[in-house]
């Protein structure tokens, strides 16, 4: 029996019944007499508070519009309004679907519009649903902002209550989302009031004036620096807030503390050598990342110390040897139990909360970046991850990459056993930017000097992703592409040379060239440089290309470029002077070698230089037709400009203008 | 130049004072306490304890500020006395009032009051009013938590039997389960009041006193233990 029973309770859910026919409390609530309204509200609070579905019910009956009229309207005395009031405050508390009903039945100008009322427990009821409201994301924010006084007053309601000023300072700290709003909220003063809810008595109270604090400094010099010289009662603000940071208080508190000072800090208001930085909340934070604390804690303290170390070598050093932390870090990469892609929930954050910390912490320090490879499993799950459907766990298993891959030597013997670079070159045609961006920084890295491994790279099919990267609209990413295709190229071989310059293609050789973005122009220049080396490979090209290359070399010579881009433009026509056949390009052109012979007599060293050494090539002595190259060189002026730069005081210039003049001399 | 700087050992003081009762306490009769500081432990309990004519009066006698509206403990006092007569309704119905966001920021004690409320129709063999109430009430809240479904199911199962109090699930309809709720209600109420701590400060040194010892006892050392807490009564070391 029990059973039958029991199954005919659980099956009655929100019956159409119920919605249909509102009940007699609920019809009562139009009522012109004043007792009867005021059971109504009454028995409808007493329904709604601490149920959902009679939440969802009442809401269905089509109460707001009549709670809110009554909350708002002065003639239907303080307990109506209160327990309408009551109503609202309950009803979101409810489900989210519930919470936007209030919202978007304008309930937030009728609450705003009570807290000016004379009835004290009305305005703290009010706040208390504010403070609700404005706890999810989708509250009317900036409505906060719309009133000029509307700030001030929520400051002065603060001194009526504790409720009050755990109302308050949770309002504001929801309601700072923009830098705007963080600068409007400290030129109200609300740092001060902050400061004096931070020695209140009660954790409830200090809890949202950290939070406030935290929210107001992110990313904000001003607003950090208001914060950090705040004075109240003798002390200031940093003073107070640190006697937060101690073991004896709850982890939140301890953490929402440490977020702060990380702001702080990061926001230029702390140098990273203030105790209160790296004596206290960098050992908070490390603390906070072991395995005696819960899941969430580890995660949060685990993401904010990366980014407390993210920029300062000392902090990342010191976290590096405190409490063992690199090896804390790696038991977040070994979940409990199997696990199966993509990552999800528990597992998901907490690999990518250990990613940005190992990222932080092998930014800069070759040692420790070498510590960090070596720990087990981690290279193993950042190659893992790389391949990671959630893309915000590749694109911190790619950073963590990013900040390692800038130790080439310790990545050369890793990277034999982890085979990065399919998963890496599968992101690089990931449509996320910020991914994109990342893993092409990445490869560049990996493909410097990286000689061993490019052969599987190339055969992954790297040339065309690069290619394909040197025409995307971002310039960062322009960049990233051909820096890359330089690296490639470096110390190449003929077919690969080849398969670069026809993917790449002349004409997007040439786009390159008229980039607005003098670093693109360098690098592509570079790329022609590193491709044209070695005789054989240089007089292939120039057969293939030899016009357009030099083309390409007048564009710049002739261009708007600074002198950084006219020497590897002149150093790319010195290695065209080293091939055989090649030199012909050279020699007839009457305008390239006009533009070689006035650079000799520029004023930078550098540029001259790379004038001689061009000449020093074409002139080579031991070469079938120098004499006949010399003897145009000489016509124009080339052996005179060589003697006057002997007396030069540039020491490289002067030993290649002495190899120049050796061309010239018969022996 | 002497290389040492001291040779000279004091005799450890963990051995002095395991030697006798009496130099310990002279040490612990040396210690000050003001009075005010005991007054002001022995408020708090009252308080916290719900003791509010005895408050009123000591804050008379004695001049200790009680630190809480002490109108607010008559509130509780209340509530207390409902639920544990049984009026689980009445209760609810002034847990709004006072506290209107109390039952929305405590789900889990609004279930077990509303438990209660179902436990007391079962008592008065009301079964239409049972199994309505639980239709209406409690049916949805078992749904979002296991346990709560469990805990419903248990009730309900009392349902099945001519004497329920007789059932394997009796222990609902004791009177002590009422008062279980009540104290799960005074928890709540008192965290929610903005005290940081539901357990009078007295409790906690106590509790506080018993730990210490249980550390020392754990680490084998000889020590005068307060045996009964109740008269402070020390014992000679063992």
């Amino acid at each position: 029996m029990s059973v039958a029973v029991m199954s005919n309770v659980m099956d009655n859910t929100i019956s159409s019944m119920e919605v249909e026919e509102p009940p007699q409390h609920v019809q009562d609530l139009y009522s012109d007499d004043p007792d009867k309204l005021l059971e109504a509200v009454s028995r409808l609070k007493n329904m709604v508070i601490g149920s959902n579905r009679q939440k969802s019910i009442a809401i269905k009956h089509g109460i707001l519009p009549r709670v809110l009229a009554l909350l708002g309207d002065v003639q239907w005395g303080d307990e109506i309004r209160r327990e309408s009031c009551i109503v609202l405050g309950s009803l979101v508390k409810g489900t989210e679907e519930n919470v936007r009903a209030v919202v978007d039945a304008c309930s937030v100008p009728v609450l705003i519009r009570v807290l000016s009322s004379e009835d004290a427990i009305l305005v703290e009821y009010s706040l208390t649903c504010l403070k609700t409201i404005f706890s999810h994301r989708f509250a009317p924010k900036d409505m906060l902002y719309s009133d000029p006084g509307l700030i001030r007053h929520l400051l002065s309601l603060m001194n009526e209550s504790v409720a009050n000023k755990i109302s308050v300072a949770s309002i504001l700290s929801d309601a700072c989302s923009t830098a705007d709003h963080q600068i409007t909220l400290a030129n109200h003063g609300v740092v001060t009031h902050l400061a004096a809810l931070l020695v209140s008595p009660s954790i409830k109270v200090q809890m949202p004036a950290v939070k406030c604090l935290t929210e107001m400094s992110y990313k904000n010099e001003h607003v950090s620096s208001v914060i950090a010289e705040t004075v109240f009662n003798g002390k200031k603000l940093p003073d107070l807030l640190i006697s937060l940071l101690s073991r004896d208080k709850p982890d939140k508190m301890q953490l929402q503390v440490a977020a702060c000072f990380t702001y702080l800090h990061r926001a230029n208001a702390l140098p990273p050598t203030d105790d209160k930085v790296c004596m206290k909340t960098l050992p908070c934070l490390v603390r906070m990342c072991s395995k005696e604390h819960d899941t969430e804690t580890r995660v949060v303290a685990a993401e904010t110390l990366s980014y407390l170390i993210e920029v300062d070598k000392e902090l990342q050093a010191t976290a590096a040897i405190s409490n063992r932390l690199i090896s804390t870090l790696s038991e977040f990469l070994k979940p409990q139990q199997i696990v199966f892609k993509p990552l999800t929930g528990t597992t998901a954050v907490m690999h990518k909360a250990a990613f940005k910390a190992f990222a932080s912490l092998g930014a800069n320090d070759e040692q420790i970046r070498k510590r960090i490879i070596e720990t087990e499993p981690l290279m193993e799950k950042v190659v893992e991850c790389l391949d990671e459907p959630n893309p915000d766990i590749a694109l911190a298993a790619v950073r963590c990459l990013h900040s390692l891959s800038r130790s080439v030597q310790q990545l050369r013997t890793t990277f034999k056993d982890h085979s990065v670079w399919k998963p890496l070159l599968k992101l690089l045609q990931h449509n996320r930017q910020d991914i994109l961006a990342v893993a092409s920084s990445t490869l560049c890295n990996l493909l410097l000097e990286f000689s061993p491994s490019k052969e599987p790279v190339l055969e992954s099919g790297a040339v065309e992703v690069l290619c394909n990267l040197t025409r995307h609209e971002d310039v960062g990413l322009r960049l990233n592409g051909i820096w890359a295709l330089m690296n490639v190229a470096f110390q190449a071989d003929q077919r690969l040379k080849s398969q670069i310059l026809v993917t790449l293609g002349m004409d997007q050789i040439f786009r390159l060239l008229s980039d607005d973005e003098a670093n693109i122009v360098m690098k592509t220049l570079g790329l022609l440089r590193n491709l044209l080396t070695s005789a054989a490979h240089i007089d292939h090209i120039m057969g293939l290309y030899g016009k357009q290359i030099m083309q390409a070399s007048i564009l710049i010579l002739e261009g708007d470029h600074g002198p950084e881009t006219k020497e590897q433009a002149l150093c790319m026509l010195s290695n065209i002077a080293d091939g055989f056949s090649a030199k012909d390009y050279i020699m007839t052109n009457d305008d390239v070698l006009k533009k070689i012979t006035s650079y000799l007599s520029h004023s930078s060293p550098k540029l001259q230089t790379a004038a001689v050494m061009c000449v020093s090539n074409l002139a080579w002595k031991e070469e079938d037709g120098s004499l006949e190259r010399q003897a145009k060189l000489k016509e124009l002026g080339v052996q005179k400009l060589l003697h006057s730069l002997i007396t030069t005081s540039d020491q490289n210039l002067f030993d290649r203008v002495k190899t120049a003049l050796n061309q010239f001399s018969p022996n | 130049m002497s290389g040492n700087a001291s040779t000279e050992t004091k005799p450890s003081s963990k051995d002095d004072m395991a030697s006798s009762k009496e130099k310990w306490m002279e040490k612990i009769e040396a210690v000050q306490i003001p009075r005010s500081e005991i007054n002001k432990l022995i408020m708090n309990y009252l308080v916290t304890e719900g003791f509010k004519d005895a408050a009123e009066k000591f804050q008379d006698e004695s001049g200790t500020e009680p630190g809480v509206d002490l109108t607010t403990l008559d509130q509780r006092i209340k509530i207390l006395e409902s639920i544990q007569d049984g009026k689980i309704q009445e209760a609810v119905q002034m847990i709004n009032s006072f506290q209107p966001q109390l039952l929305d920021d405590n789900r889990y004690l609004f279930f077990h009051l509303q438990q209660q409320h179902l436990i007391e129709l079962i008592r008065q063999k009301n079964i239409d009013g049972a199994l309505k109430f639980a239709q209406e009430h409690l049916a949805d809240q078992g749904e979002e938590n296991s346990q709560v479904l469990e805990e419903l199911e248990r009730t309900l199962a009392l349902l099945a039997f001519e004497d329920p109090e007789s059932s394997p699930f009796g222990d609902l309809l004791a009177l002590s389960h009422r008062q279980k709720v009540a104290s799960e209600f005074n928890i709540a109420f008192l965290t929610q009041d903005c005290q940081d701590s539901s357990v009078s400060k007295l409790a906690f040194l106590l509790k506080f006193i018993l730990w210490s010892q249980e550390e020392m006892d754990r680490k084998k050392l000889k020590y005068p233990k307060m045996g009964d807490l109740a008269t402070a009564s020390i014992e000679d070391p063992k």
